[in-house]
């Protein structure tokens, strides 16, 4: 690897390090103080380290990691097993409809992962959607580990099937048809050449379900617990929410996923620093993709029965519950009524309010995840500044912390008195805990694509005297915009549907999405509160998609 | 491109900060349901003026927060789910001794120097009529055979409410019910909504424990449920409003108390399908006087609940 250490950015690295400092580091030291000095909300460093060792020795706290670490695992195998052939298919070749599978292919993340699980329970369980069209159930394959990560898989599968389709288009059919020529088969060619030089992309892609799997609160907790399948976060759930509440206990749980999540994170590092991914040079790349040929059939077969399981089952409970007059009066033409959707529209219990409150979060929380992410992504990889490890390692902090820490961190942190200001109970608070919890997806996004482009590039700027600053913006971003773009539109998403930190930590007064839903559910009118889901996954689909077109339409990406 | 960010970053940033509190008079942060609170919210300020923040949450949520929140607290009222928090707060020296005028018609053990109910829920057995299973009478008919598979129990860990009756009924016969509950295939599953939906739907036939003000407005939107108070009692939950000593709105915070107990208040609560506080407002529904009510040690049984727990994990864990 050539000339690192181009010069012209320390400002670029202060804005990073200030941005993750603000966003990351300072809920993370209060739960880490909090983990160590219990009395820390009153604001008493009082007994030091009392509770870590009760906390530790619970017996029950080594299954909990255990199903924790095979529950994440689980799900990175199922989701690579579905999202790897489909994704090859789509950068290689031809399939037929692409673009479409591509959109239904996004739904997924829009699902919140509560609402799909209770949309699959309420197909699957006796009774359900399933039993009331076809007449048998699926109950026991619903609450087990292997429905689990059925659920789990479906919802998050799609970040590898983008992933793999991006950056396997990216290294091209090009790399692989010299290997042909050289007299390798299509399969040896595949194997040896495209799957390894698109490990980037794979392997971050496969470390972010990783993390969302062992962060995951709603499907554990619906699922799981009827399993006896207990995780960490649903440990660390019962000890936020239930009286007598243990905070730190909370906080030493948490710091244990954040461990387990750094584990993978090193591992992950491992595989990519053992050589060079370099594959976008100055040479056009040739986008011509190969027919499909006797393949159409099965690849379309598999990309709808994947999209009927991941999109269709979930969306179409949604709405089957949405359109119901009664959970109880089932599928019938005489329960059908528009009257949850009415509510939502006529602004009932402030329906409308929330969904300005969340959908002007998630893009302000885009904009700013995908700022700082695109700057220590850059810093990281592509400068030799000391300390980039530690940027690098605040970029995935997050991942593995659970919603409902950072919430409760940002409060120790910003609640304390004597601060001349804090955006404790203003929207900012909001904005901060999903910059924290979301920063990881576009930092991964950005840091893989900037370790697929040739130094060769920013260099060859620097020799025509562009400024570094002018070779970042005119070189370098535009060709990592693509990817960045597609994490800030899944942050969009995500920040809208945020559940577990806002219950927490919302402002009084602000209702969110995912608030107004749960509370909807709370009181039992599920009805309501998946009209709401509906129509915040049909705009969270549509929304970014028309941006996308006007970048598209403007020439700040290409298709 | 630069010029269209910099618009929604403005438009993000205003409309984030009008969602502030700068011009809040009081804060309640409540346990009970959201409908309720904006009404009663509403009301207030229409009486008095006073503008009313609300943060509203489950019990567990809300405690969670305050006890975030410790070292800058900011709430004046708390209602809770659960007498529990009232207990705890009282004995924490958190709480300001009031008695509301309007207190004097809720009876004396819904009452004490520093809390008051504001409602009570109650359990009973939550029914799918179209079950096509026998109407049950007692909590044990739900460990007959008829009902094999299809009892839902909210989890104990998780509802203050149930942990009551599940240690009330565990400490009449020593877990006997429980162990024939489990004998008969009932599940034990997430809070009180978590496991009422499965019995709309008709998954399963009843919920042993359901908190009654939902699934009355469940029965009121038109599911086919009814609500069954056994003849052997029932346990029920009083929600104790507090104010808090650090409240800088004390006087306020009394008047909301005041307007929550008024004839008007108590009405709002009535509509939700609580029980009032106030034992001379009518509602449509049993009231406190026509259950049964188990009879237990309110302060032994919380003394135990690690060890109840527990027990009741060993029997249901698989």
């Amino acid at each position: 690897m050539s000339t690192k250490g181009i010069g012209g950015v320390a400002p670029a690295a202060w804005l990073a390090l200030g941005g993750l400092i603000l966003v990351v580091a300072v809920p993370f030291v209060a739960i880490v103080f909090q983990a160590i000095f219990p009395e820390i909300g009153t604001g008493s460093f009082a007994k030091p380290f009392s509770l870590l060792g009760e906390t530790l020795a619970d017996t029950r706290l080594l299954l909990m990691t255990g199903n924790t670490v095979l529950l994440g695992v689980c799900v990175v195998i199922v989701s690579a097993f579905l999202a790897i052939p489909l994704g090859v298919a789509r950068a290689l070749y031809r399939v037929p409809f692409a673009p479409v599978w591509d959109v239904l292919l996004l739904v997924p993340f829009m699902i919140p992962p509560y609402i799909a699980t209770l949309g699959w329970i309420m197909t699957l369980q006796p009774r359900g959607y399933l039993e009331q069209l076809l007449g048998f159930n699926l109950t026991p394959v619903l609450f087990s580990l292997f429905g689990m990560t059925l659920v789990m898989t479906f919802n998050t599968f799609p970040v590898v099937y983008f992933a793999v389709s991006r950056t396997v288009e990216a290294v091209g059919a090009r790399y692989a048809d010299v290997g042909r020529v050289f007299g390798a088969t299509p399969a040896r060619a595949f194997l040896r050449i495209t799957l390894p030089l698109s490990a980037p992309g794979l392997a971050a892609s496969l470390l972010l379900v990783f993390a969302a799997a062992i962060e995951e609160y709603g499907t554990p907790a619906a699922l799981g617990r009827r399993a006896g399948f207990d995780v960490l976060v649903t440990g660390i759930d019962t000890r936020v929410g239930d009286w007598p509440i243990d905070l730190p206990g909370a906080a030493i749980l948490s710091l244990l996923l954040v461990v387990l999540s750094l584990a993978a994170f090193l591992l992950q590092r491992w595989i990519l620093t053992r050589r060079s991914y370099q594959t976008v040079g100055g040479k056009p790349q040739n986008a011509d993709k190969h027919p499909l040929g006797p393949l159409k059939a099965p690849v379309l077969a598999l990309f709808g029965i994947v999209v009927f399981l991941s999109t269709g089952v979930p969306m179409l409970a949604i709405l089957a519950t949405a359109l119901s007059r009664t959970i109880s009066g089932g599928l019938s033409p005489g329960n059908l009524t528009l009257d949850n959707f009415v509510a939502i529209f006529g602004n009932s219990a402030g329906a409308l309010g929330a969904l300005t409150n969340s959908l002007t979060l998630g893009a302000a929380t885009a904009l700013l995840t995908g700022l700082i992410g695109v700057v220590a992504a850059y810093v990281v990889v592509k400068t030799k500044m000391r300390g980039r490890t530690l940027i690098d390692v605040m970029t995935v902090l997050p991942n593995a912390l659970p919603g409902i820490v950072v919430a409760v961190g940002l409060i120790l942190a910003w609640n304390m008195p004597g601060l001349p200001f804090t955006p404790y109970n203003t929207g900012f608070i909001l904005l901060l805990a999903y910059c924290c919890i979301l920063l990881p997806q576009t930092a991964r996004y950005a840091t893989a694509a900037f370790v697929q482009i040739g130094d060769n590039l920013e260099s060859a700027a620097r020799v025509f005297g562009a400024s570094g600053a002018v070779a970042f913006r005119r070189i370098l971003i535009p060709l990592v915009l693509p990817s960045l773009a597609s994490a800030m539109l899944l942050v969009f998403a995500l920040a809208s549907r945020e559940l577990v930190a806002s219950v927490v930590i919302a402002p009084v007064g602000m209702q969110t999405i995912a608030t107004f839903i749960w509370r909807q559910f709370e009181q039992g009118s599920v009805g309501i509160g998946m009209a709401m889901a509906f129509v915040t996954i049909i705009l969270t689909t549509l929304l970014p998609l028309l941006f996308l077109g006007v970048l598209r339409r403007s020439r700040l990406v290409r298709d | 491109m630069l010029n269209s960010i910099k618009g929604l970053v403005i438009g993000a940033v205003s409309s984030l900060l009008l969602a502030g509190v700068a011009h809040a008079d009081i804060t309640v942060y409540t346990a009970g349901p959201q409908s309720l609170i904006d009404k009663l919210a509403e009301g207030f300020t229409a009486e008095s003026g006073v503008k009313v923040n609300v943060f509203q949450a489950t019990t567990g949520k809300v405690m969670a927060r305050i006890e975030a929140e410790a070292a800058n607290p900011v709430v004046d009222v708390l209602i809770s789910a659960s007498w529990d928090t009232a207990t705890d707060f009282a004995k924490r020296g958190w709480l300001v001794s009031y008695t509301s005028p309007n207190a004097e018609k809720v009876p004396d053990f819904l009452k004490n120097d520093t809390a008051v109910a504001q409602g009570v829920s109650a359990l009973g057995i939550a029914w799918n009529t179209n079950s096509g299973t026998p109407k049950p009478a007692e909590w044990s008919d739900l460990a007959k055979p008829e009902f094999k598979d299809l009892v839902n129990i909210p989890d104990p860990a998780q509802s203050g409410s149930a942990f009551e009756l599940t240690a009330a009924l565990a400490g009449q016969d020593d877990f006997k019910l429980f162990k024939d509950l489990k004998a008969n295939g009932a599940a034990i599953a997430g809070a009180n909504a978590e496991a009422l939906n499965p019995v709309l739907q008709g998954a399963k036939a009843a919920v042993f424990g359901a908190v009654d003000y939902i699934t009355f407005g469940s029965k009121a939107k038109g599911e086919s449920i009814e609500v069954i108070f056994p003849e052997s009692g029932t346990v029920i939950a009083p929600r104790p409003a507090m104010i808090l000593n650090w409240s800088k709105h004390q006087d306020e915070a009394k008047k909301f108390i005041d307007y929550m107990l008024s004839d008007e208040g108590q009405k709002l609560v009535a509509k939700t399908y609580l029980m009032p506080a106030r034992t001379d407002i009518a509602a449509d529904r049993p009231l406190i006087a026509d259950l049964k009510l188990l009879s237990y040690d309110a302060a032994a049984v919380q003394g135990k609940r690690k060890e109840t727990l527990q027990q009741i994990s060993d029997i249901f864990g698989n």
